[in-house]
């Protein structure tokens, strides 16, 4: 940031991490970095003006390429980020240094290097180091060891330049700098680990514990610990202590502000300046150089915005319908100004908690009342008139008669007289019991189709047992008794299908190996009801495993045996559960490994691997909608299955894609076996069709998630249950909206498991503004980032993955400029960071998805298979579900674990979420990481080996990769498992399988645990604090 | 053999239960569950019609029985033996009555039964094959006269309903345009008089004029 002086037009955007820093001694003992260093450290080129003595000694850090100008907004270049994900971990934690916390910042950048080597992580992290550098200036006397401190210690640090960046640090910068490149240009020839870029492992590791006391006010140079050419380094340098006494607590703050004013004055004003804010509860603002602590967190998981429904207490639950902001604006310059998602994420079939659960109202013979235009079921928002004869659409405002049957008298307030009888006038969401009209044929029984790979691969895995026990375990808690349905298919090279009539005592299997012509052998008894059969269909499940044992069939006719299946459904329609183990490799459809390759990666064609190969999946997905059948995609594979191409039967078909990468029954069973029985059990609505509708001059004009569109505003949904949300956007038909609110309405039509037809409606209003800040203030993050990652989800699809992460990253930027532009000067919020409260946790948030899954890094952060099944589940889960899976909690449970008797009653204060930072901790600690798919447990060095026994048993010495969690006969294991039952209970979506790791033991602790500790700085990725300052500059820069 | 079965309440026409997925087989499934529908509508609207009928259409007989306000309705090949079809239909009521006879009033959602279509899956099986010993037994068994029930066309009896609507819109159709007429009669009628009076009146007012100004003048 001291970079972004006015002199340097040419890089406006330059990231935070730039020039100095690598340039400077950091990256400079290792000629060899220079390379990589040059990815993040481009600026390098620009800055020579600077600092030519500093680049000098170092010609290899300086040539680096500097690739980076053109994009600055991803600070650190995914590309760079190869193979060595657990590289930069292995030497972070080393063992005698617990406290080690502090180093997160600098082991960031090390993913980005790794080629290079190992060791060198930890000092690389350019961006670290070069704060440092940029303070200097402005604090002449501030020493070399006290530089290497902070990088550490405080991510801050780098913020501070957004307010001093005028004011030159420049020129001071010359003058201080010299003597210390002089000197190490002297020392550069004699020892590799040079000061202030923790070179080696030594100096890193001495000065990693040092860093936190520092801070705490007793600011001791690291010397001591350091190693022996450190320190001599500094003699050489400058006399570290005078300086580090007066600056101990605050020289954080002082090197924030370094070039404006003298540091402590400017400190002052600046945290009055800050406390009055807070007082006064206006936009919130960052300011820049504050301790990372403070930054919003969402701690408390997702808030559903009040506003909703303070303003219209009649509008349906949030966990139904959420608007991206509660307020409409009313023209289209408004629209143009909010660049923010306009829309809204709809989960229909929330699941409702006890005592809420939506009224059914049937209307029976008097019809149900809908607008005669516009079709807008009858709400509360609906006017009567005329004494009660007529009534006025709140949608198109039409004047509609009212049916005699439904005629009631109005009072002198004009509210109908038998309104308290009428659920349908007073509540957002109901449902009404759908008459004849609403039928093309009689309701569906509820129908469940297994489609199951039986080949080899398969059959190791163990997955076809445990399909096998879970399906017969789930046969009585399948909804829709006595009309369910159920039938299996089977196949490898060949497909078996299974007679199953109710009078055989065992099935009969007939093989077809025909895969051309696909044909299927019986008329009925293929499908059978579940009731009747039910003894044919259990002697299966349970022969099932056995059947294949010895099948040593490589092959999968997937395309020609989904054909079948789609045969013998297509008479009714119905749930098709798909579980596939190996890459389709017979008949239609089959694929072939086109692979992960990484030099596809960072060129326009990168994209294509996410989409599906052959035209065939998406035809036949198209085909399945049609016939009312929904496709989950269960895949087990350890190798390349193309989940990309398998996923788009699902996302076609409104299902779901569930992945097991490496899939062993010993393992993953549980998670599979709770997963489909959720899949199997939660009530569905089958056959059904979502419309929303929206007020005049409004419209819906884009759709996203998993369904068929199947004419311009209707959602096709052959199976639809309560874990999923569709998201849309609408735009402006009109250029100005004269009405004060604008009202919003769901109709989901569906046919229940016990055989009913109905309509769920949900009805919303919201205000129609005119003000820019009232949409802000109304602004709800959860909608917001559900929209965001969808769209980002879709465009990775047609771009690459930066040019996802960067229009996400722009939108922000332009949203809090616009912002900026609003308040700051009337707030008088000048350098200051500000974005409104309600929207206080986007920049993080929109840093999570950043790094999520779908999106993150490139070629080597996430496999494709796992990237593409990632997308599929993210295009379809309800906000709450993403928020979580964006910022997972991390929870400390050793004490609560000790303590005598915790009881069910504090529950929820032991689930205190802690910041992902590694900082967070502690060695001596037991942590949950949760991020509502899987549990990480991790322990912690110093965890006394009390716990870790009791809650291990006798293997708690063991490598944990290969220790379950379960139950041992002691009261604190009970506890925890207690506790995790507690958690999955709150969150029964998906299972969450524990893995337990120690801490230090590399990779998997990197792997599993640090990558997902989203604020830290980690492979190539900004952390938050960079983040933020990222976001900030750019939004100030075009200010 | 059963095509089709469908269960309605004569007093409404609602549907309240249909065999499984009936008529995929068939081309104009559509169309014949059409019929089916304008049959028990016509049922509703109180056509006296038997208790026990067949009706012919194209290649399919529809067969039904009305018993307690509810009728059982099935649809066959023409070849299909009437007496197995009736029989059928029989076995369907009298499950039907046993499990769901309280309810039937009371129903007031469309295919408030739907959970029957198992029982009439079953059933069907049972009749699918008209050779085998137990409907050959039925089919034996002159225990149940079916002789006497009528067979018509199904455009005859959809037709009837059609004829009346046909008729009760030509006479209001009458009643409109005789109203119609009897007032153009009555504007005639003033018209006539005008003109036959109005060349009198005129002439006479001339007169008048003159003699008036002639007062004047003189």
């Amino acid at each position: 940031m001291g970079t972004e002086n006015p002199g340097r037009p040419n890089f406006p955007m330059r990231p935070s991490s730039t020039p100095f820093a690598s340039a400077l001694p950091t990256m400079t003992p290792f000629s060899s970095r220079g390379p990589m260093v040059g990815s993040e450290a481009s600026n390098i080129r620009p800055i020579p003006p600077g600092a030519p003595p500093t680049m000098t000694p170092f010609s290899s850090a300086g040539s680096s390429p500097p690739t980076r100008f053109s994009d600055p907004s991803v600070p650190s270049p995914p590309i760079t980020s190869v193979p060595s994900a657990g590289g930069p971990f292995q030497q972070y934690p080393t063992p005698p240094f617990p406290s080690t916390v502090q180093t997160t910042p600098t082991r960031a950048p090390p993913v980005g290097q790794p080629p290079f080597q190992p060791p060198a992580n930890q000092i690389s992290a350019p961006p670290v180091s070069f704060r440092p550098q940029s303070q200097v200036p402005p604090v002449p006397m501030v020493s070399a060891p006290q530089t290497v401190n902070f990088p550490p210690s405080s991510l801050n640090v780098p913020q501070p330049p957004s307010e001093s960046l005028f004011s030159g640090p420049r020129p001071n910068f010359q003058p201080t700098l010299p003597p210390p490149d002089l000197s190490y240009s002297t020392t550069k020839s004699t020892f590799q680990p040079p000061f202030p870029a923790y070179p080696s492992k030594q100096p890193a590791v001495s000065q990693v514990p040092s860093p936190f006391p520092a801070q705490q006010g007793s600011f001791m140079p690291p010397p001591p610990a350091s190693s022996s050419p450190f320190s001599s380094q500094q003699g050489s340098y400058v006399p570290p202590p005078p300086i580090a006494a007066p600056l101990g607590y605050q020289s954080r703050d002082q090197m924030q502000h370094p070039g404006s004013a003298p540091p402590i004055g400017g400190i002052q004003t600046l945290t009055e300046d800050f406390s009055s804010l807070s007082l006064a509860s206006m936009p919130g603002s960052i300011e820049p150089g504050l301790d990372y602590r403070t930054l919003p967190r969402p701690l408390d998981g997702d808030v559903e915005p009040s506003s909703f429904v303070e303003m219209y207490p009649m509008n349906c639950d949030p966990r139904y319908l959420r608007l991206t902001t509660s307020a409409i604006p009313n023209s289209q310059s408004l629209v143009s100004r909010w660049h923010l998602p306009l829309g809204a994420v709809v989960c229909p079939l929330a699941e409702a908690p006890e005592g809420e659960e939506v009224p059914v109202i049937n209307f029976a013979s008097t019809g149900i009342i809908r607008c005669r235009r516009c079709r807008t079921y009858v709400n509360p928002y609906v006017t009567f008139t005329d004494a009660g004869r007529k009534w006025r659409c709140n949608i198109c405002s039409l004047l509609n008669d009212v049916p005699g049957e439904y005629f009631a008298n109005l009072d002198a307030t004009g509210r109908r007289i038998d309104l308290d009888q009428r659920p349908e006038l007073i509540k957002g969401s109901v449902e009404f019991v759908a008459p004849t009209e609403y039928m093309v044929r009689p309701p569906m029984p509820p129908l469940y189709f297994f489609l199951i790979d039986v080949s080899i691969s398969a059959v190791r895995s163990g997955m076809i047992e445990v399909v096998a026990q879970t399906v017969r375990s789930c046969l009585d808690e399948l909804p829709g008794f006595p009309r369910t349905q159920i039938g299996f298919i089977t196949f490898d090279s060949t497909i078996h299908f299974y007679n199953m009539k109710s009078s055989l005592m065992q099935p009969q299997m007939m093989v077809v190996s025909d895969l051309d012509d696909i044909f299927v052998p019986l008329p009925d008894d293929l499908l059978v009801n579940l009731s009747e059969s039910r003894n044919v269909v259990e002697t299966f499940l349970d022969s099932l495993p056995s059947m294949f044992q010895d099948n040593v069939n490589v092959e999968s006719a997937f395309g020609p045996a989904l054909k079948a299946a789609f045969m013998v459904m297509s008479q009714l329609g119905g749930k098709l559960l798909i579980f596939q183990n190996t890459l389709p490799s017979l008949g239609v459809g089959r694929l072939k490994l086109r692979g992960d390759d990484l030099r596809v990666y960072g060129t326009d064609k990168e994209h294509i691997l996410r989409l599906p190969e052959d035209p065939f999946y998406k035809q036949m997905a198209a085909d399945l909608t049609k016939y009312q059948i929904g496709v989950n995609v269960y895949a087990f594979s350890d190798k390349y299955t193309d989940i990309a191409s398998l996923g788009t039967l699902a996302k076609y078909t409104g299902g779901q894609v569930y992945y097991y990468p490496s899939f062993q029954s010993g393992i993953h069973g549980e998670k599979l076996r709770h997963e489909l029985a959720r899949d199997l059990t939660r009530e569905t609505a089958w056959e059904a069709v979502m419309r929303i509708r929206c007020g005049k001059g409004i419209r819906f004009t884009s759709y996203h998630g998993n369904f068929m569109l199947r004419s311009t505003d209707l959602l096709a949904l052959p199976a639809v249950d309560c874990d999923k949300a569709y998201a849309m956007q609408l735009s402006l038909e009109e250029t100005l909206l004269t009405t004060q609110t604008v009202y919003f309405q769901v109709a989901l039509l569906y046919t229940a498991s016990c055989g009913e037809r109905r309509i769920r409606v949900h009805t919303a209003a919201a205000a129609i503004v005119t003000d820019l800040g009232e949409m802000y203030r109304q602004a709800d993050t959860g909608a917001i980032v559900s929209l965001f990652c969808r769209l980002a989800i879709e465009k990775t699809l047609t771009n690459k993955l930066d040019d996802a992460r960067n229009s996400l990253q722009v939108r922000i930027v332009k949203a809090l400029r616009e912002y900026r532009n609003l308040y700051a000067v009337q707030h008088r919020l000048g350098a200051r960071m500000i974005y409104p409260e309600s929207l206080k946790f986007l920049c993080l948030y929109g840093l999570a998805l950043s790094k999520s899954v779908p999106l993150k890094g490139g070629y080597a952060d996430a496999q494709l298979d796992e990237r593409c099944a990632a997308g599929f589940t993210m295009m379809a889960l309800p906000v709450k579900k993403l928020l979580k899976l964006l910022y997972p909690s991390l929870i400390r449970i050793d004490e609560s674990l000790l303590k005598p008797s915790a009881q069910a009653d504090d529950f929820k204060n032991i689930m205190k979420r802690l910041p992902l930072v590694a900082e967070s901790l502690d060695s001596r600690g037991l942590y949950i990481y949760d991020d509502g798919f899987r549990f990480i447990i991790w322990f912690g060095r110093m965890l006394s080996p009390d716990i870790a026994g009791n809650l291990l048993g006798p293997d708690f010495a063991a490598e944990l990769s290969r220790v379950t969690l379960h139950q041992h006969d002691n009261e604190m294991s009970r506890r925890l498992m207690g506790m995790l039952k507690k958690l999955r209970e709150s969150d029964p979506s998906y299972y969450q399988l524990s893995y337990l790791v120690r801490q230090g033991e590399q990779p998997r602790e990197g792997l599993l645990l640090l990558v997902n500790l989203l604020e830290d700085q980690m492979g190539g990725t900004s952390g938050y604090v960079d983040w933020i300052m990222q976001i900030h500059r750019q939004v100030q820069q075009n200010a | 053999m059963v095509k089709m079965t469908m269960i309605a309440r004569v007093t409404d026409g609602l549907p309240l239960a249909e065999g499984l997925d009936d008529g995929h087989h068939l081309i104009d499934a559509e169309m014949y569950k059409q019929q089916v529908k304008a049959l028990f509508k016509n049922l509703s609207k109180g056509h006296n019609e038997a208790s026990r009928m067949s009706i012919e259409t194209g290649p399919f007989v529809f067969h039904y029985i009305i018993e307690g306000r509810v009728c059982y309705l099935t649809m066959c090949d023409r070849a299909y033996p009437k007496k197995l079809a009736f029989q059928y239909l029989e076995d369907l009521r009298n499950e039907f009555e046993r499990v769901n006879g309280a309810q039937i009033e009371t129903a007031a959602r469309p295919y408030a039964f739907i959970k029957f279509d198992t029982f009439i899956q079953k059933t069907k099986k049972l009749y699918q094959d008209t050779r085998t010993q137990r409907n050959i037994a039925k089919l034996n068994d002159e225990l149940y006269e079916v002789h006497q029930i009528m067979t018509r066309n199904v455009q005859e009896v959809l037709g009837v309903g059609e004829k009346l609507d046909q008729v009760s819109q030509m006479s209001s159709r009458l009643t409109s345009e005789s109203r119609i007429y009897a007032d153009k009669a009555r504007d005639l009628n003033r018209q006539a008089l005008i003109r036959k009076w109005a060349p009198v009146v005129i002439v006479l007012g001339v007169v008048f004029l003159l003699f008036w100004v002639k007062a004047k003048l003189w």
